[in-house]
C-alpha cells in the first residue's frame, strides 16, 4: 500500500460532551502516481481524513499508512514525512504571513535547514511549476496578487518542499473559472510529468472528475463508495442520491444516451464530448 | 487544546438549572457569594458545599468539569494551606519540625479558609458551567444599566462582550487550522530558545490577524446592514422573563445558606 489508512476513526474532543465523531472506520488505498479524488458535502470528514494523511491529526482508532509503514508519534518521523507528503489547507492564502512572495515560498524549504542558495533554487522552481516565473512576482506583497495567483503562489509554497505526494483540501474553493483551468492545468502537469501522486477533496465534481484514477465518497464520517473512477462514476444514480451531480458534459451524454443513441457516457470534458457527438452524427449520415 | 477553552464555560444541559433566568441566576449567586463570607462555622460551610454538590448533581455536570473548574485556585489553596500551618499560632502544638511549630488553630483556619475558597468556586461554576455566555453577558448587561447614569454606554459595552464571547471559539479553532497547516510546511512552535520560539509565532500571529480584523469588518457592515446603530434602543427575540420558578430558586438557595449560618455543632 502507498498511502491509505486501515480502520479509520476519529472522534473529535473524546470524553467530552463536545465528543463528535468525524470519521467512522474508514479503510482505502491509493497508489503511487495516482490522481485521487475525495468526495462529499460540506461536514462529511473530507478535510479531517486528509488532515491525517500527514499525521497533523492522529487516529482515535486505526492506522494510516504511507508506504506500507503505520504513521508512528515520533516528532522526528512525522518531520521527515511532512518533506514528502504536502498538504495545502482550504483556502491556503489565508496562511500568508511573509511580506515577499518569496520569503512566502521559502518559509517551507527554511525550515528544512537548507542554504539559502539551495532555498533560492528552490524557489525559483516552485514559481516555474506554478508558471508565474516571468512575472517578477518575487519582490511583490503576497496580498497584491490577484485569487488566482494567490493561490497558485500558495501552492508553490507547498511545493517548495519538493513533496512526493500532493495533497489539496477543497482547492478550487472561491477561485473564477481562469482560476480553476490554471488550478487544474498546474495539477495535470505535476500528476503527469512529474510524476506526483495528487490526492484533492471537493464538494463537486468538475474538472476534477476527467483527471481522476481513483474516487473516495465519503458521507458523514463514513466511506460511502470508493474504488476506480469509471466505477464510481457509472453509478450515476447512487451518487445523485449522496447529492453529488457528474459534470455537465457527462449528465448531458447520459442525456443523449437515454434518448436511444449509443454514445459512450464516460465523458468528462468538452472535447471528449465533442469527438462522441461528432461520431454518432457521422454514423447516422445516411 | 480546544478543551481548555471550555473550562468554566457552558456545558449544554436541559437541567431545570440551565433554564433558570439568567439574570436572577446572577443575582442568586452574587447574594450567596455575600452569605459565604458571612459563615463562620465549620459544619455551616460543610452544609454549603453539600448544596452545592447537589446543585450540580440536579444540572446533570459531570464530576470531572468540577475538579477542572476547581484546578485553578490549587495553587492558591495550597498557598494558604502552607502559611496558615505555619505562622498561626495558638492551640494545641501539633508536631514540630526544627524551629517551626504546626499548631491546632491554623489548622483548623487554614482548612476553614480553604473550604470556603471552594465553596466561592463552586457556586461561581454553577452559574458559568450552565449559562450559554450569550445570556450570561445579556444578565451583566442588565445589571450594568444603571451606570448609564454616569455616561457609560452600557448596552454597547454589552453587545462588545457578546462579540468577544462569540468569536472566542472561532479564533481558536482558526488558531488550530494555522497551526496544522504551518506545521505542514515545516514550520517548528516547540523546539529553541524562547526568542526563536516567539519568532516562530510570527506565521499564526500574522494570518490571525488578518482574518480577525477581515471578520471585524464583515460584521460591522453585516450589523450595520441589519440596522444597527451606536445609541440606538435595541429590541430582542427572546425576552428572559423572570418568572415564578425563578424566584422560588432564589428564595429557596438563599433560604438554604441562611440556615447553613446557623448551623453550629
Amino acid at each position: 500500500m502507498f498511502i491509505g489508512t486501515e480502520q479509520l476513526t476519529h472522534i473529535y474532543m473524546p470524553g467530552t460532551p463536545f465528543a463528535t465523531k468525524a470519521l467512522q472506520d474508514i479503510s482505502f488505498s491509493f497508489k503511487q502516481g495516482e490522481f485521487a479524488l475525495i468526495i462529499g458535502p460540506s461536514g462529511s470528514g473530507k478535510s479531517t481524513l486528509i488532515q491525517h494523511l500527514n499525521g497533523l491529526l492522529k487516529p482515535t482508532d486505526g492506522k494510516v499508512i504511507f508506504e506500507g509503514k503505520s504513521i508512528g508519534k515520533d516528532k522526528r518521523d512525522l518531520l521527515h514525512l511532512r518533506r514528502r507528503i504536502g498538504l495545502v489547507f482550504q483556502m491556503p492564502e489565508e496562511q500568508f504571513f511573509s511580506e515577499t512572495v518569496f520569503d512566502e515560498i521559502a518559509f517551507a524549504p527554511r525550515n528544512q535547514g537548507l542554504a539559502e542558495t539551495e532555498v533560492e533554487k528552490r524557489v525559483d522552481g516552485a514559481l516555474e511549476k506554478i508558471g508565474l516565473q516571468g512575472l517578477d512576482l518575487k519582490e511583490r506583497h503576497p496580498f497584491q496578487l490577484s485569487a488566482g495567483q494567490k493561490r497558485l503562489v500558495a501552492i508553490a509554497a507547498v511545493l517548495s518542499i519538493n513533496p512526493e505526494v500532493l495533497i489539496l483540501d477543497e482547492p478550487t474553493v472561491a477561485l473564477d473559472n481562469t482560476g480553476r483551468k490554471n488550478l487544474f492545468e498546474l495539477l495535470t502537469e505535476l500528476n503527469r510529468e512529474e510524476g506526483l501522486t495528487v490526492i484533492i477533496s471537493t464538494h463537486h465534481l468538475d474538472e476534477a472528475a476527467a483527471l481522476a484514477s481513483s474516487v473516495l465518497v465519503l458521507k458523514q464520517g463514513e466511506l460511502v463508495m470508493s474504488g476506480p473512477a469509471e466505477d464510481v462514476f457509472s453509478e450515476r444514480d447512487q451518487l445523485y442520491n449522496l447529492g453529488l451531480a457528474l459534470p455537465p458534459v457527462t449528465e448531458i451524454m447520459h442525456g443523449i444516451f437515454e434518448k436511444g443513441f449509443s454514445v459512450n457516457t464516460s465523458v468528462y470534458t468538452l472535447q471528449e464530448a465533442r469527438r462522441e457527438i461528432n461520431k454518432l452524427i457521422r454514423r447516422d449520415k445516411p | 487544546m480546544s478543551r481548555s477553552i471550555t473550562l468554566g464555560q457552558y456545558i449544554p444541559g436541559e437541567s431545570v438549572i440551565h433554564r433558570l433566568n439568567p439574570r436572577l441566576k446572577i443575582l442568586t449567586l452574587v447574594l450567596v457569594l455575600v452569605l459565604l463570607f458571612l459563615l463562620e462555622t465549620f459544619s455551616g460551610l460543610i452544609f454549603a458545599l453539600a448544596l452545592a454538590l447537589a446543585i450540580f448533581t440536579l444540572a446533570g455536570i459531570p464530576f470531572s468539569y468540577l475538579l477542572r473548574g476547581l484546578r485553578p485556585i490549587l495553587y492558591i489553596a495550597l498557598f494558604a494551606l502552607v502559611i496558615y500551618f505555619f505562622f498561626t499560632s495558638g492551640g494545641v502544638v501539633l508536631f514540630r519540625i526544627g524551629f517551626i511549630t504546626v499548631e491546632s488553630e491554623g489548622v483548623e483556619q487554614g482548612l476553614f479558609i480553604v473550604a470556603r475558597l471552594v465553596a466561592l468556586v463552586l457556586f461561581s461554576l454553577l452559574v458559568t458551567l450552565t449559562t450559554t455566555p450569550l445570556s450570561l453577558t445579556h444578565g451583566m448587561g442588565f445589571f450594568l444599566k444603571p451606570l448609564r447614569y454616569f455616561g457609560l454606554p452600557t448596552d454597547e459595552v454589552a453587545m462588545i462582550m457578546t462579540v468577544a464571547l462569540r468569536f472566542i471559539p472561532t479564533l481558536m479553532e482558526e488558531s488550530q487550522r494555522l497551526m496544522r497547516a504551518q506545521l505542514a510546511r515545516g514550520a517548528d512552535f516547540e523546539t529553541g530558545s524562547i526568542f526563536r520560539r516567539a519568532r516562530s509565532m510570527v506565521p499564526l500571529i500574522v494570518p490571525l490577524f488578518v482574518s480577525a480584523f477581515r471578520r471585524a469588518d464583515e460584521l460591522a457592515l453585516a450589523m450595520e446592514a441589519r440596522g444597527f446603530r451606536i445609541g440606538a434602543k435595541r429590541t430582542r427575540m427572546h425576552r428572559d422573563e423572570i418568572m415564578f420558578r425563578d424566584w422560588a430558586a432564589l428564595v429557596f438557595v438563599l433560604a438554604l445558606i441562611v440556615l447553613a449560618l446557623n448551623i453550629n455543632i
